[in-house]
C-alpha cells in the first residue's frame, strides 16, 4: 500500500509543476507606487518619449496592412498594469538581436525595455532575456545609418516593434493614471 | 441589349458616389473627451451637410459594433454622435464608422484608430488665488476640475497695463519674483495633460482671469484715461487752432515776410519817370540818342512840288483825223490827272 501512496504522490507533484502558471508575476515593486512614479516620470518616460519620437520617424505605410490586433502582448489588462508592462517589456528584448532591424533603435528600445523591468524590479521568466540589458548599457561606437536611410527601411519585426513600443507607451500612462489618483 | 444597360450601371453608381462625396462630405470624424466626463465626436456642421448619417463604434477585442445613442443635431442634419461616461473606454482602441446614406445609397466614411486617453481636454482651471509673499513677490495657485491633479500641466499667462504683450509660463503653482504696486496684472491659466498620462495637444480653454493691482492704481487709471482723452480731444486741438492764428497774424504784420509769400506783381512805372518828368516826353533825349544821329535823319535839301494833271477829254470831227487812229486826246475815256513831284 505505501508504495501505492508514493506512486500517487510522484503523479500528483509533476502534475503540479506542469499545471501551475508559467506567466506568474515576478515583479517586487508591488505596492510601492510612489516610487515607481517617481522614478518613471523623472527617467523612464524621457526614455520612452524619445523612442516613441524615433519610432514615428519612421516610415508607417507598409506596417499599416499587418496590425498585430489579436496578439496579447499588446493589452494592457485592467488591474494586471504591472504584468502587461512586464510581458511588453520582455517581449521587446527579443528585438534586439534582430539583424534587420537599425541597430541604434533596437538598443534604445531595449534600454526602455530593461528601464521598465528595472523600475518595476521584474524578471522575464525561464528565458532570462533580461540578459541583454547588460549588454545594452555598453556604448554603441559604430557608425549610425542616416535617418534617411532609415526611413526606406521596413519589415515586419519592426512593424511589430513600433507596435510594441506603442503599446508600451499606453500602458505606462494607464498605470500613471491610476497610481496619480 | 442588357449589355449597354449593365455597363451605365457602373458609371451611375460611380457618379452617385462622386455625388454623396463631393456634396459636403465631412473630412473626417473628430473625437473630444471633455474633461473624462463625456466625449463628443463630429463630422462636420448643419451648413455643409446634406445626407442622412449614422455612427457606429466598437473597442478592439473588447465590444460588439453599436450604433450611437445621442446624436448631435444642427439644421436638422445629423452633425456628430454624444458618449456618456459609461460609454468610453480609455486605453482601449477605439472605431468609429460614419455612413452617409442619401437616395437609398450607403457611402462608408471610416475614421483612424484611436485612443481616448490621447483625445483628453480637461476643463480650464477655477479658484484662482493670488497671495501676496514676503518682499514683493507674488503666488498664484488654482484648482482643476479635473480629477487626476497629477496627470496635468499647466501654463500662466499674465500681462501688466504697461506692457503690450502676453508672458506665458508653465508651471504647477506660479511665483511673481517681484511686482511693481504702480502696474495693474491680469493673469490666465489653462491646463492640459500631461506626457505622463497620455499623449495629447488639446489644452483646455483659459480660465477666468483674476487681476492684481490696488483699488487706487485701478481708479487713477480710469482717471489718467480721462485726462488723456481731454488732451487728446480738447487741448491739443483748440492749443493747435490758436498757434495756427497767431502765426497767420504774424505773418500778415511782418511784411518781409508777407512779401515772400505774396511777391507783388512788379510795376514799371518809376523806370519811366524820367521820360515824363525831367524829359517832357522827348524819348530821343531820354533814351540819350547822340545829336549828330538826329540831324542824319533830317532832310538836307528842298524840292518844290511840280503839280500834273491831264488834260480833259474832247472827242474831234471825222475829217481831221483818219478813222483807226487816236487822236492825242482819245487814249481813253478817263480823265486822269496826278501830281507828280
Amino acid at each position: 500500500m505505501s508504495h501505492a501512496f508514493f506512486r500517487s504522490i510522484f503523479r500528483v507533484l509533476p502534475l503540479l509543476l506542469v499545471l501551475s502558471p508559467v506567466n506568474s508575476s515576478s515583479c517586487t515593486m508591488g505596492n510601492k507606487t510612489t516610487e515607481i512614479r517617481v522614478k518613471y516620470e523623472n527617467i523612464l518616460s524621457h526614455d520612452i518619449e524619445e523612442l516613441v519620437n524615433i519610432s514615428a520617424e519612421y516610415r508607417d505605410r507598409c506596417c499599416k496592412n499587418k496590425r498585430h490586433e489579436h496578439n496579447k502582448v499588446f493589452f494592457c489588462n485592467d488591474t494586471q498594469e504591472i504584468e502587461s508592462l512586464q510581458s511588453m517589456a520582455c517581449n521587446m528584448l527579443k528585438f534586439f538581436n534582430k539583424q534587420k532591424i537599425n541597430k541604434e533603435f533596437r538598443r534604445k528600445a531595449a534600454l526602455v525595455s530593461c528601464g521598465t523591468l528595472q523600475v518595476l524590479q521584474c524578471k522575464c521568466g525561464r528565458h532570462k532575456k533580461e540578459k541583454v540589458c547588460m549588454q545594452v548599457n555598453a556604448p554603441n561606437n559604430e557608425d549610425t545609418e542616416t535617418v534617411e536611410q532609415l526611413k526606406k527601411k521596413c519589415n515586419q519585426e519592426f512593424c511589430e516593434l513600433k507596435e510594441n513600443i506603442s503599446s508600451l507607451r499606453s500602458c505606462w500612462n494607464k498605470f500613471e493614471k491610476i497610481i496619480s489618483r | 441589349m442588357a449589355v449597354p444597360g449593365a455597363s451605365l450601371v457602373p458609371i451611375l453608381l460611380l457618379g452617385l458616389g462622386i455625388r454623396l462625396a463631393a456634396a459636403h462630405s465631412p473630412a473626417g470624424v473628430e473625437c473630444i473627451l471633455f474633461n473624462e466626463e463625456y466625449m463628443t465626436c463630429t463630422w462636420g456642421s448643419g451648413q455643409t451637410l446634406t445626407a442622412n448619417y449614422s455612427l457606429y463604434y466598437w473597442y478592439e477585442n473588447r465590444s460588439p459594433v453599436a450604433e450611437c445613442k445621442q446624436y448631435l443635431w444642427e439644421r436638422g442634419v445629423r452633425t456628430g454622435c454624444r458618449f456618456e461616461q459609461s460609454e468610453i473606454i480609455q486605453f482601449q482602441p477605439f472605431h468609429v464608422r460614419v455612413n452617409a446614406s442619401q437616395d437609398g445609397r450607403i457611402l462608408e466614411i471610416p475614421s483612424n484608430r484611436m485612443e481616448l486617453q490621447n483625445l483628453v481636454k480637461p476643463e480650464a482651471p477655477v479658484n484662482l488665488t493670488i497671495r501676496n509673499m514676503s518682499s514683493n513677490q507674488l503666488q498664484l495657485t488654482w484648482s482643476s476640475p479635473y480629477p487626476k491633479a497629477h496627470c496635468l500641466e499647466h501654463v500662466v499667462k499674465y500681462k501688466s497695463n504697461k506692457d503690450t504683450s502676453w508672458m506665458e509660463v508653465k508651471g504647477d503653482i506660479f511665483s511673481f519674483p517681484s511686482v511693481d504696486y504702480e502696474k495693474f496684472y491680469t493673469f490666465y491659466v489653462r491646463s492640459k495633460i500631461n506626457n505622463y498620462c497620455g499623449s495629447t495637444q488639446l489644452w483646455s480653454e483659459w480660465s477666468v482671469p483674476v487681476f492684481w493691482g490696488s483699488n487706487t492704481t485701478s481708479k487713477g487709471m480710469a482717471e489718467e484715461q480721462l485726462q488723456w482723452f481731454w488732451i487728446h480731444t480738447v487741448l491739443i486741438p483748440i492749443a493747435s487752432c490758436l498757434l495756427l492764428l497767431v502765426l497767420v497774424v504774424l505773418l500778415v504784420r511782418m511784411e518781409r515776410v508777407w512779401v515772400i509769400i505774396m511777391p507783388r506783381i512788379p510795376n514799371p512805372n518809376k523806370n519811366f519817370d524820367d521820360l515824363f518828368i525831367t524829359h517832357n516826353g522827348d524819348f530821343q533825349e531820354w533814351v540819350g540818342v547822340p545829336k549828330d544821329v538826329v540831324e542824319s535823319f533830317k532832310p538836307n535839301y528842298s524840292e518844290s512840288i511840280c503839280h500834273v494833271s491831264e488834260l480833259p477829254y474832247e472827242p474831234l470831227q471825222d475829217s481831221i483825223h483818219p478813222p483807226g487812229v487816236p487822236g492825242p486826246q482819245e487814249h481813253g475815256p478817263y480823265k486822269n490827272s496826278y501830281v507828280g513831284a
